[in-house]
């Protein structure tokens, strides 16, 4: 049965007469899995070169692995067209049979005696092409929304401002991971449905977090007897790129634990939704939700009801516990007993900096000049051209920031021949707090397209102030630049 | 709700067409999309009238030297590229895109107001303008 149909089956009959019944279940999932690649073996040339680069349709592949094989991943972004090209996509079109083009630079060696080639293959022409990913099929992953007052291209998808859409991802109720949650059938060696053929789970995934129902799964399998139809290349819109990766695992229901697992309805499987306008890996989590609230395509949020979505298909996902299941019946695949189970606990860490990053604090001036809103347009005009300044924060009488002029705003003072600083200053300030990392200030600016931010507490008092002009040091050849 | 496009030509820039129509008629209109360049000009509006009534704008704006196209098709969705995700349904503003009940995607040609959310969130890069 599939998974979908095991559930009914269970809430008919009770887990235990349906595990009575049933010896296995079928599991699918197609989504976007970003820690995705393939290993490549192109062969020999004549005479031979040993790539240490590597482009295929001017998506850089890793070189570095002997002469001939490289690793292209999912996310790769391709040298010529940015975010609507990657290394997904070219995944894609070798699963499809077309033409790649293959471009290497090698360096000269007796052995090597060639530096550079450039010729067009497709997966016929490959020796070996394995599909090597080494995160796959979380269990369950958050939901997301946006409280901030802009849309956010994010990688889960377009997040309307103010909160008024959810997006999520995972099959829920078929998602394989969680039809066997404590890892009692699925380990090194389970032979699975991959991207269209028959794959091997080889270990957990990175990353894999099981005691919170975060685990993961690391897969391999022959790219060469996969279908595009399970593997697709995508464009997560200003984010990047990646691959959509068609996933079902079998779960022989081997005792009454992995049954009551297997029969797991979307109603009992939760996840959180998080408010993803928190550029920060702590996102705060607005509420918990189960994955039959998220299906139904609405969910409530405080006291409104908004729009859901997936961005996994579960059509797709469906089709694939299906698939399985006619293999499984017509004899054609196998279940293989694992040779090592996955662990059910693992660590998993962030990234402790340990150099020291500049914040706030460190390039905010705090011999601040600001104005009252009684002042005279002229006061601050003044002021302007004395301190060799461009913006003059407005406060109250308890030093609380209530707007901000600049000197653009005096000149148009001038020009509306205007003297009130209420009417021309801008009253909704965007600022900035003294801990925040510059990164974050930095991206604020130009969200927003302004020059200066003033700096507040939690009462918000002004405290100093940060300029593009104080942080255009900062702004040196070693940042990341973004790529479009 | 009809959808028109309304392409001006030189002689016809420069003249509140539309808002002489919208006052001989007394049919409010949704402006949709407005560009003009220095020797043309186009607006897509959203009319909810009917039938009758809109063929009275139709050969109004003609009478006045607009060229009028009424819209059919808004999007090209290309449903072998559509994997039925989703990742376009719930940021559409006007909840154009549905799914159906065998999960296939539902597009309401009559609900969509041509914003593009969907082109832009479609990761498979199904969704395009149809013209």
């Amino acid at each position: 049965m599939t998974a979908d149909e095991f559930v009914e089956y269970a809430k008919t009959y009770g887990v235990e007469a349906a595990a009575k019944e049933v010896d296995v279940v079928t599991t699918g999932t197609f989504g976007a899995m970003c820690s995705s690649g393939v290993f490549l073996n192109f062969g020999h040339s004549d005479p031979p070169i040993k790539m240490h680069k590597c482009w295929l349709n001017d998506v850089p592949a890793y070189g570095n692995i002997a002469a001939v094989d490289v690793y292209l991943g999912a996310t790769a972004l391709s040298e010529t067209r940015g975010l609507e090209y990657g290394g997904g996509h070219v995944i894609e079109d070798f699963v499809s049979g077309k033409e790649i083009e293959l471009r290497g630079e090698g360096f000269v060696t007796d052995c090597y005696p060639r530096s550079y080639i450039e010729t067009t293959i497709t997966i016929d022409d490959l020796n070996q092409a394995i599909l090597l990913n080494p995160r796959n099929v979380y269990q369950r992953y958050n939901a997301a929304t946006n409280t901030t007052d802009r849309v956010l291209y994010t990688y889960m998808g377009t997040l309307l401002p103010h909160a008024e859409n959810v997006n999520y991802s995972g099959s829920g109720q078929l998602n394989p991971l969680y039809k066997d949650k404590n890892f009692e059938t699925i380990g090194i060696g389970t032979r699975i449905f991959l991207g269209g053929g028959v794959g091997y789970i080889i270990g957990e995934g990175t990353q894999h977090n099981p005691q919170n129902q975060f685990g993961t799964i690391m897969v391999r399998g022959n790219l060469k007897h996969m279908n595009p139809k399970y593997l697709k290349g995508a464009t997560i819109h200003k984010y990047g790129v990646s691959l959509y990766v068609g996933v079902g695992i079998p779960i022989p229901l081997i005792n009454m634990r992995v049954a009551e697992s297997a029969a797991l309805s979307d109603e009992e499987i939760f996840t959180d939704i998080v408010d993803y306008g928190v550029p920060s890996s702590k996102r705060p989590s607005l509420r918990k939700v189960s994955y039959a609230e998220l299906k139904s395509g609405k969910v409530v949020l405080d006291d409104k009801t908004v729009p859901c979505s997936s961005l996994s298909s579960l059509k797709v996902a469906r089709e694939i516990a299906e698939t399985l299941k006619k293999w499984i019946e017509e004899g054609l695949f196998f279940l293989s007993k694992p040779v090592e189970l996955l662990p059910d606990y693992m660590e998993f860490k962030p990234l402790r900096v340990r150099r020291y990053e500049p914040r706030v604090k460190d390039v905010m001036v705090t011999n601040i000049i600001t104005a009252k809103v009684t002042d005279d347009v002229k006061v601050v005009a003044k002021l302007i051209v004395k301190h060799n300044i461009d913006h003059v924060p407005i406060v109250d009488d308890e030093g609380r920031l209530v707007g901000i002029v600049t000197s653009w705003d005096i000149a148009k003072a001038v020009a509306k021949d205007s003297r009130s600083l209420n009417e021309i200053m801008t009253k909704k300030v965007i600022t900035a707090s003294i801990g925040e990392p510059l990164d974050v200030v930095i991206k604020r600016l130009s969200d927003h397209k302004i020059s200066g931010l003033p700096v507040v507490d939690e009462s918000n008092r002004i405290i100093g102030m940060v300029t593009t002009d104080d942080l255009a040091k900062f702004l040196g050849s070693r940042r990341g630049k973004v790529p479009w | 709700m009809v959808k028109l496009r309304l392409i001006y030509n030189h002689k016809s820039l420069g003249k509140p067409i539309l808002a002489e129509v919208i006052l001989k008629t007394g049919i409010p209109m949704n402006i949709l999309e407005a560009t003009v360049s220095p020797i043309s000009g186009e607006i897509l509006v959203d009319i909810d009238a009917p039938r009758e009534k809109i063929d009275n704008i139709i050969s109004l704006l003609e009478d006045l030297g607009v060229n009028v196209k009424e819209i059919t098709q808004i999007l090209e969705i290309d449903v072998n590229r559509c994997t039925s995700c989703g990742a376009c349904i719930s940021p559409c503003p006007t909840h154009a895109l549905t799914l159906n009940q065998d999960l296939t995607l539902n597009f309401d040609e009559k609900k969509c107001v041509r914003c593009g959310i969907c082109v832009d969130a479609c990761p498979m890069r199904a969704i395009r303008f149809a013209y």
